[in-house]
């Protein structure tokens, strides 16, 4: 009977159908969105910046002393390699200071880089949108980000001097000639990080083949913190960070950004349960007549709730798989198409860290969870007409 | 013949608070099993009042209603529910059948309700169908019917649940003559038949002359109460109105 109610009006069921069609589509979508760019968020942190894991001096991030090197890091190196699992583990030597240029200057984090090894690291290669790579030819190159680029006016050629404390603690200055400039999908690290090979930067440090930090890449992104543990029993010596320590406002936005896409989802439904409650009502409305004569028949309240209930439930769970299949329909096309929102502006998606063409992924471990908004919204939805039927007089109803 | 209905001193008082209304003023009433009987009176005299009592529909001020011996003014709402569907059967003016469940649906609905077995059901809307001619009809859903074709499935769906009585309100205030008859002759057979009890409740004229007891209300009380109706009772009654 309930499936029968529900086609008593045909374009009312079926407009409210198509809406927690569209909602849930939209929420999806939104899920999808959020998913596809927390996953190219995360990529991003690991496979171009600081990796899957990083291994330092354990007091070396405090202050950035360039004496804190890694002890015997060339056996550490190669210990590393060693190891199953590890696919790649690149130095770094890293300084703070001070790039100046006849435009102006700005605090930089120099990066002593190996360029070979650097390249599958950070994909630096991959970054550089004018000049060359490092020429081992030539001695004392540097390559910064398009950000500090365009804000010290600086093109490829120019000349520009580094200057920060050596292990003596005596101020070194040195002047490097930008050889590549790079583009990456975050802003903020384009303009704080540049490169210079580690032999120029480890001269000038006066640290001989010493470096202050491993990057590794691991086969398989899973079991971090298992990884991290086997490597702490083993480096004792040695801090050793997951790329959620290194980058924890990535690890946060990942974290909230679940938190608000499932919140957007619940928004989208408690605007549509109002549709549904409107829509039941009308529903009860229209019925009062028809639920009096079955009260005074002899049907239980208890029955005509549920016939309420289901009703609802029916209306809710129909659009159900619409939206489900459509989403999953237009989402998995856009998965591999990818999607560009460089209309909303490629500063705006880089500043926050973000590449302009997401890959949404459909949130197929989340789609329980979908069941249960939908689940909880039909519920909520129903209560309130439910009561309206349930308190219904059949005297009074008879007389409408 | 054993009694049915038993109502003491049944009142029904509106505005308790303001100026006082009273529905149904002071009524005793007592039906057989069996009768075939008609509650006439003026619009406002308290007949459907009377009867949504009789009915447990709603509740006395004052007074009580015994129903095959059991007070029902004093069982609970949920209690009542259950007592209406084991013996109560409802015919009402509007037919009020379910409109997206079929003949068939509509009176299997009651059974539904009261846990019978599908074959038992089946049988009992065979049966019902056969006593009220329409057959041909079980499977239509109320739309597709005439006024006279629906009122007949909801006497059915009344008898369905195999009542103590039926009690029937205005059944045939909107039925054209020749349905209205049909449906006279099918419950007056019934009556006779299977000495199913009916009160009706009603305007027209056609039921009281079919009705072997008409009972008068005026202002909430009987006023003329007689078990074997003589044609000048009857009379009496089309010439009040």
């Amino acid at each position: 009977m309930a499936w029968r109610n529900i086609w008593r009006n045909k374009t009312r069921s079926i407009v409210i159908m198509l809406s927690i069609a569209l909602g849930l589509f939209s929420g999806i979508a939104i899920l999808s969105l959020y998913q596809g760019m927390m996953d190219s968020r995360v990529r991003t942190v690991i496979d171009a910046e600081v990796g899957h894991l990083q291994m330092h001096h354990p007091e070396f991030k405090n202050d950035y002393e360039p004496e804190l090197t890694i002890k015997n890091g060339q056996q550490v190196l190669k210990s590393l390699i060693s190891i199953t699992g590890i696919k790649l583990a690149v130095p770094r030597s890293i300084s703070t200071g001070m790039l100046s240029s006849a435009s102006g200057s700005a605090g930089v984090q120099i990066n002593g880089v190996i360029p070979v090894q650097e390249y599958l690291v950070s994909q630096l290669r991959k970054k550089i949108i004018d000049g060359k790579v490092f020429d081992q030819e030539k001695k004392n190159q540097i390559i910064i980000g398009k950000k500090l680029a365009d804000k010290l006016k600086l093109k490829i050629g120019s000349r520009l001097v580094l200057t920060f404390t050596d292990s003596s603690r005596e101020i070194v200055s040195g002047a490097f000639r930008v050889c590549a400039i790079y583009r990456s999908d975050n802003s903020p690290l384009d303009e704080r990080n540049v490169y210079v090979t580690m032999k120029a930067l480890n001269s000038m440090l006066n640290i001989g083949q010493s470096f202050h930090e491993i990057v590794l890449i691991l086969v398989q992104d899973g079991n971090l913190d298992a990884f991290k543990e086997q490597l702490s029993r083993q480096f004792p010596d040695l801090k050793i960070e997951t790329w959620q320590e290194v980058s924890p406002e990535t690890n946060l936005l990942v974290k909230t950004t679940n938190q608000y896409s499932y919140i957007i989802m619940i928004i989208i439904m408690l605007a549509l349960a109002f549709g549904i409650v409107n829509t039941m009502l009308m529903a009860i409305l229209e019925r009062t007549k028809e639920i009096g004569m079955m009260l005074a028949l002899g049907t239980n309240r208890i029955k005509i709730f549920f016939l309420v209930l289901l009703e609802t439930f029916i209306l809710t769970f129909a659009g159900t798989p619409i939206g489900i299949f459509s989403a999953w329909g237009i989402i998995s096309y856009f998965q591999k198409k990818g999607l560009d929102l460089s209309g909303m502006g490629n500063e705006m998606m880089n500043s926050f860290g973000f590449g302009s063409i997401i890959f949404p992924e459909f949130p197929a471990d989340k789609i329980l969870d979908v069941f249960l908004i939908v689940f909880l919204t039909a519920l909520l939805s129903c209560l309130f007409p439910a009561l309206k039927a349930l308190r219904l007089q059949p005297v009074e109803a008879l007389r409408r | 013949m054993d009694t049915v209905i038993d109502a003491h001193n049944i009142s029904k008082v509106y505005n308790k608070d303001t100026i006082p209304v009273y529905a149904v003023n002071n009524v005793h009433l007592h039906l057989k099993r069996g009768e075939f009987t008609a509650l006439v009176g003026p619009s406002g005299s308290g007949k459907t009042t009377l009867l949504n009592m009789i009915g447990g529909l709603d509740k006395p001020d004052e007074g009580s209603i015994y129903i095959n011996g059991q007070d029902i003014t004093k069982l609970s709402a949920n209690k009542l529910i259950d007592f209406r569907l084991r013996n109560i059967g409802f015919v009402f003016q509007s037919f009020n059948l379910i409109p997206v469940l079929t003949a068939k649906e509509n009176v299997e609905f009651i059974m539904q309700l009261q846990k019978i077995k599908k074959e038992d059901r089946e049988a009992r809307v065979k049966q019902l169908f056969l006593q009220i001619e329409m057959m041909e009809k079980l499977n239509e859903r109320p739309s597709k019917l005439s006024g006279g074709q629906q009122q007949r499935v909801a006497v059915a769906r009344a008898l369905a649940s195999k009542p103590q009585f039926i009690l029937a309100d205005e059944p045939t205030a909107n039925l054209d003559t020749k349905s209205a008859s049909n449906l006279l002759d099918i419950m007056a057979r019934l009556n006779q038949d299977e000495n199913i009890t009916f009160l009706f409740s009603t305007h027209d004229q056609r039921v009281i002359d079919r009705a072997r007891r008409v009972i008068t209300l005026v202002d909430g009380r009987i006023v003329k109460d007689t078990a074997e109706v003589s044609t000048s009772h009857k009379d009496d009654y089309k010439s009040e109105n």
